[in-house]
């Protein structure tokens, strides 16, 4: 009985490896596909990725791949040559202007403030939201609320949402994340708790403004700023930022600047709003 | 009705081949069981070459993506030993209750009530319990125990109610299985009727109810979704009842769609963490289930 359990087994797995080997093989042997690697701001990687599903979508001879490698080591690995355009999630530095990346604004980012009902304040400023998510605030009377001590809802810890938090609001005060606060992984999960959890604070993508108040929390002014695409796009509003694809030198005649025209297009813009950041051109 | 000696072998053969074919469909679950565990500590590797395993299991701070990345589970072992044995402590005295209840005492319509509820119970689908207790169970805990009632407590709490199936079908089972001589011995001696059972029939079925029990560990330790909901899932070690947890699942689970490269595989590794503690488990209620038939032969 033993040797037959064996015997089965390997049968069984050579099939499962051999059937594993022929997908791989497959892949490699489909004609000659010219591969473009593209990479950089991990903000930036859902966007670029279902572009880039939709941008070869009929192309069968063209091949990209998106690396998330964070908005610094792209942009350096853009100057190197490594990758030919690359994502960031920040502005660029003197330096990198200099030496020939050219950015492209593709999208815009923007985060609200939620708070569940119980909390009667109707607008934070920059510095109290760092002293806040910081853990350094910890009742709501110390921000003109009543005598309670607040619940701070972040996003989980790879999030670009996360990272675009601690960015804009934390970084500028070298402040960091208390440990102490509640994690949730999407912004479903975060709209429910901030509605369900009394004296809580979190934050959302800006396209999620709806869910909150549906669920029953409310969305805050930020420096008297109330969180709408229009102040993002004028400006205004404080916790906003620009997405950048990189090019290194002008474009011409390619497909990095075809993809690039993509990214603008009708089409490529409203991949931007269906990954929750907000379109650049209307 | 002779049969004729060829008719007897093409039939002889046809049930071999019939019984070759089962085994065959029965080592699809052998090979999937082997594919992934390969397919889980191949991922894992390239972690392992990276980080230190005592530094993995040692270390309370999980920061992967930080500059530099620091990979310490320790935390999410504890809140996921914590959360189990919490539940364990709650879901057992009453599911030995129900389970003694349903083989001694119950009859008829009730007892019949009674067990569909109770398969019910155990086809609830996980997200169920975790908005239960978001809507239920967060909030008693806040009130009655403070804190922001995403606790250690909570997940417990919801975790309990998930494992009680599980100890009370195979309890029962085990506590039906004990013979009826021996109820009778015992009754004959003069002993009453909770002597017989709480002497008697309980010992008799250790082995089976202990087995309930690990189980129901398994199930603990195993469940994501619900824990997920009502845990916290700070980042933290849990130094109270009251205080946020992350377990090892709810960290797979949370970091799994953003995490790459060691991140990605230190995930991997925590799996294969839990999965050697259910090999554990089930090595357990191997040696467990093992004895009593020696006794009984």
């Amino acid at each position: 009985m033993l040797k037959k359990i064996i015997i089965v087994t390997v049968i069984g797995l050579l099939c499962a490896l051999s059937a594993l080997n022929a997908g791989g093989t497959k892949e490699q042997t489909t004609q000659a596909q010219t591969v473009y690697t593209f990479g950089g701001s991990t903000t930036v990687a859902p966007i670029a990725n279902a572009a880039i599903a939709a941008f070869t979508a009929s192309k069968s001879d063209v091949k990209i791949s998106y690396e998330g490698l964070g908005s610094s080591t792209g942009l350096k690995q853009l100057s190197q040559g490594t990758i030919t355009l690359a994502g960031s999630s920040r502005e660029l530095k003197d330096s990198e202007l200099q030496s020939l990346l050219k950015p492209i604004v593709i999208a815009l980012d923007g985060l609200s403030v939620a708070v569940n009902s119980s909390v009667a304040i109707a607008n934070l400023s920059r510095e109290q939201l760092a002293g806040i998510f910081s853990g350094e605030i910890t009742n709501w009377k110390e921000v003109g609320g009543k005598d309670a001590s607040i619940e701070v809802i972040v996003r989980d810890e790879t999030s670009g949402t996360y990272a675009s938090f601690k960015e804009i609001v934390l970084d500028p005060y070298k402040k960091s994340y208390k440990t102490q606060s509640i994690v949730a992984r999407e912004n479903g999960e975060l709209a429910a708790k901030i509605a369900s959890t009394p004296n809580a604070i979190g934050y959302i993508g800006m396209a999620f403004n709806h869910i909150v108040s549906e669920a029953g929390g409310h969305v805050l002014t930020i420096d008297g700023v109330e969180p709408t695409s229009q102040n993002v796009i004028d400006g205004s509003y404080p916790i906003s930022r620009s997405l950048y694809i990189v090019s290194k030198g002008e474009l011409s005649e390619s497909v990095e600047l075809d993809f690039v025209n993509f990214l603008l297009s009708a089409k490529g813009q409203s991949i931007v709003a269906e990954n929750e950041f907000i379109p650049v051109t209307r | 009705m002779g049969k004729s000696p060829g008719n007897l072998k093409a039939r002889k053969r046809a049930d071999a081949a019939v019984s070759n074919i089962l085994l065959l469909t029965a080592f699809i679950s052998v090979v999937a069981v082997l594919l992934i565990s390969f397919f889980i500590i191949a991922k894992a590797l390239p972690f392992f070459t990276e980080v230190p395993l005592r530094e993995f299991i040692g270390s309370t701070v999980w920061k992967p993506s930080q500059d530099p990345p620091s990979f310490g589970i320790n935390s999410f072992v504890a809140a996921s030993f914590f959360v189990t044995i919490l539940a364990l402590a709650f879901s057992t005295p009453i599911a030995l209750a129900c389970a003694i209840y349903l083989s001694e005492f119950a009859k008829g319509k009730s007892a019949e009530i009674l067990r569909r509820s109770i398969e019910l119970l155990a086809g609830i689908p996980s997200i169920i319990f975790g908005l239960v207790g978001i809507a239920l169970v967060v909030p008693f805990v806040r009130s009655v125990f403070g804190g922001n009632g995403y606790s250690i407590l909570s997940a417990s709490i919801i975790l309990a109610i998930m494992i009680l199936p599980t100890i009370i079908n195979i309890s029962e089972v085990s506590i039906r299985a004990v013979s009826v001589e021996l109820r009778e011995n015992s009754t004959a001696l003069g002993a009453t009727r909770w002597q017989t059972i709480s002497r008697v029939v309980l010992p008799a079925a250790k082995s089976g109810i202990i087995t309930s029990i690990v189980l129901g560990i398994g199930r603990a330790v195993g469940e994501t979704t619900a824990v997920l909901l009502v845990g916290g899932n700070a980042a933290v070690f849990p130094t109270s009842v009251t205080s946020m947890g992350r377990t090892l699942t709810m960290n797979i689970i949370t970091d799994m769609s953003y995490a790459e490269g060691t991140h990605m595989s230190s995930l991997f590794a925590t799996a294969v963490l839990l999965f050697f503690f259910i090999l554990l488990l089930n090595a357990l209620i191997f040696a467990i289930t093992r004895k009593p038939q020696k006794r009984d032969g």
